[in-house]
């Protein structure tokens, strides 16, 4: 049974020691950044943190790393919480290849208990408070917005949920980042060249589920309550907004309902980002917000991001890993898993059957085409079969022993990327690599590869007894 | 009458009370309306004052303006 709103979710969490309670006082500054970017120091198996005393406000509460961990992650997912990550993108991929699924709308929501329509003051409603020191202000980085195109309302497949962060400038005032290659920004367009407003939802305090979609590179025609119905194998319960008639999630805990202002640019930013480097200061879109809708003692959900890892990266990795393995495979089924965990696919690990000589590269080169790698995928790295793409040191040692660079690696210039990528020149300009590091087969033949070794005959037999052997912790 | 504090990113005079905690006393978010820079009075100095705010991160509106603009403004369609 799939979590439909964040409170069943945390109570999970907190039942399966993956939550802490924070209930000492804390500054908004620099309290709460400070201990979710500690959180994620711990390591892979990082709780989530509940903030319930926030100096300054009366009843506010900010949950912290809800995503934090591959424990969380396979919670999420309703598998055991040790549930190795490769088993848990085989999982993700099987529940994703059953897309669409179903979408229920109910009549209406926890949501709609409160609603303020006069005199709005975010400020009030929301604990913000900036996450790192250079940042220009207090943001909203994990809600789940809504959209449609304006001249195509009615087709609910091209409604989008995206997460794009938002600074809070004003009481209803805010600036939204839809970067070109995002499907809001296709909404935006469309509305800008009609010279009309575009209705947005902003929907704070959601299932895990619908951030993980909302943060996941699916097609612009693919529906993201549909994606949701897949991955939680049951129908996704959404209610319609009726300030600007946008479907959002049953189960948040505020909804803002707004515009974005058309044609309006503003200095946004900078903010730091999930590439471990601030973004610097952009002139940006602009959203009014006009309704305000929230459960009683909402939950401001938030997350930290900084230098990797942080839960930005637990939340858009095996999310993004699913969508360019499916991919993939349409094209070459002899892939076997793909690993792009790292910057959001910047690097991109491939594991792949052979059939002929060449044939890595051109898998490699398949990356750098599927929607997602025209603006990430800076570095492809293709291994054999027997590779786990998500265990590093077999990684490294394919790169150490069949990695030869006069024959294994090329460079394709003048290729898109993100413009966040701080290494690109210009913004959103760069060249990219793939490195071929599979086993030569005919009729390519390099290096001396006949004499490969493999493990004594018993040793699996002896890796369970050893494990039964182990004493307890 | 209180005078306005200086934006501690631009250094510009262009600043107001934004809010104030919902308890009283205990903290006030101000903004530039210049730079839209956002402070909390609580925050530690090197945020809240201009001679200490980190140089790296200062920024003046004409440099906002000059700027990149994202996603641009597209072309108006003929109706």
């Amino acid at each position: 049974m799939a979590y439909q709103d964040l409170r069943t979710y945390l109570d999970t969490l907190s039942r399966e020691g993956q939550l802490i309670r924070v209930m000492d006082a804390v500054l908004p500054e620099p309290d709460i950044s400070a201990a979710a970017c500690a959180v994620n120091k711990l390591g892979d198996k990082a709780p989530a943190l509940l903030f319930e005393n926030i100096l300054g406000y009366t009843d506010a509460r900010i949950a912290m790393n809800v995503h934090g961990s591959w424990r969380n992650h396979a919670l999420m997912l309703c598998m055991p919480k040790d549930t190795p990550l490769k088993e848990q993108f085989h999982e993700f991929v099987r529940r994703y290849q059953t897309y669409p699924g179903t979408v229920e709308e109910r009549g209406e929501a926890p949501w709609q208990e409160v609603q303020i329509d006069k005199d709005i003051n975010l400020f009030d409603i929301l604990p913000l408070f900036r996450l790192n020191h250079g940042d220009g202000g207090f943001y909203i980085d994990k809600s789940c917005i809504v959209s449609r195109d304006i001249t195509d309302w009615d087709n609910s497949d091209a409604q989008n949920v995206g997460m794009y962060r938002l600074q809070v400038k004003g009481k209803n005032r805010i600036g939204i980042q839809p970067v070109p290659a995002h499907d809001i920004a296709i909404h935006l367009r469309k509305a800008e060249e009609l010279g009309e407003n575009l209705p947005v939802a902003i929907c704070i305090g959601n299932d895990p589920l619908i951030s993980t979609v909302a943060a996941m590179p699916i097609l612009y025609h693919q529906s993201e309550y549909e994606m949701a119905g897949a991955l939680a194998q049951e129908p996704y319960p959404v209610v319609k907004a009726q300030h600007t008639g946008l479907q959002v999630p049953w189960g948040s805990e505020i909804v803002l309902e707004g515009k974005i202002l058309s044609r309006v640019r503003e200095g946004e930013g900078p903010f730091g980002e999930f590439t471990g480097h601030y973004s610097g200061a952009r002139q940006m879109p602009v959203v009014e917000i006009t309704k305000v809708s929230h459960r009683s003692s909402p939950l401001f959900e938030h997350l930290y991001l900084g230098m990797p890892w942080t839960e930005i990266d637990y939340l858009m990795g095996v999310n993004t890993c699913a969508p360019l393995h499916v991919q993939l495979k349409e094209a070459f089924p002899e892939v076997q898993a793909v690993n792009a965990l790292y910057t959001h696919g910047l690097v991109v690990i491939v594991s792949t059957k052979c059939r002929f000589g060449g044939f890595a590269k051109g898998v490699g080169m398949r990356v750098l085409t599927t929607p997602h790698g025209l603006g990430y995928a800076k570095v492809v790295i293709v291994v054999d079969e027997t590779i786990d793409p998500f265990n590093l040191p077999q990684v490294m040692w394919a790169i150490s022993t069949k990695f030869n660079p006069e024959f294994d690696l090329f460079t394709i210039p003048g290729l898109s990327v993100l413009p966040l990528d701080p290494a690109s020149d210009p913004a959103g300009m760069t060249h990219k690599l793939v490195i071929d590091a599979t086993t030569p087969v005919a009729p390519e033949k390099h290096g001396h590869y006949s004499q490969e070794l493999s493990d004594p005959i018993t040793t699996d037999a002896w890796v369970e007894k050893l494990r039964q052997l182990l004493p307890t912790a | 009458m209180k005078s306005r504090p200086i934006c501690p990113r631009c250094e510009s005079e262009r600043t107001d009370t934004l809010t104030r905690s919902p308890v009283p006393g205990v903290w006030e978010v101000y903004h530039c309306e210049a730079c839209f820079f956002a402070w909390r009075s609580t925050e530690p100095d090197f945020i809240t004052d201009p001679a200490k705010y980190d140089p790296e991160f200062k920024l003046s509106r004409e440099q906002l303006d000059q700027s990149s603009v994202m996603p641009a403004v597209p072309a108006l369609l003929k109706r």
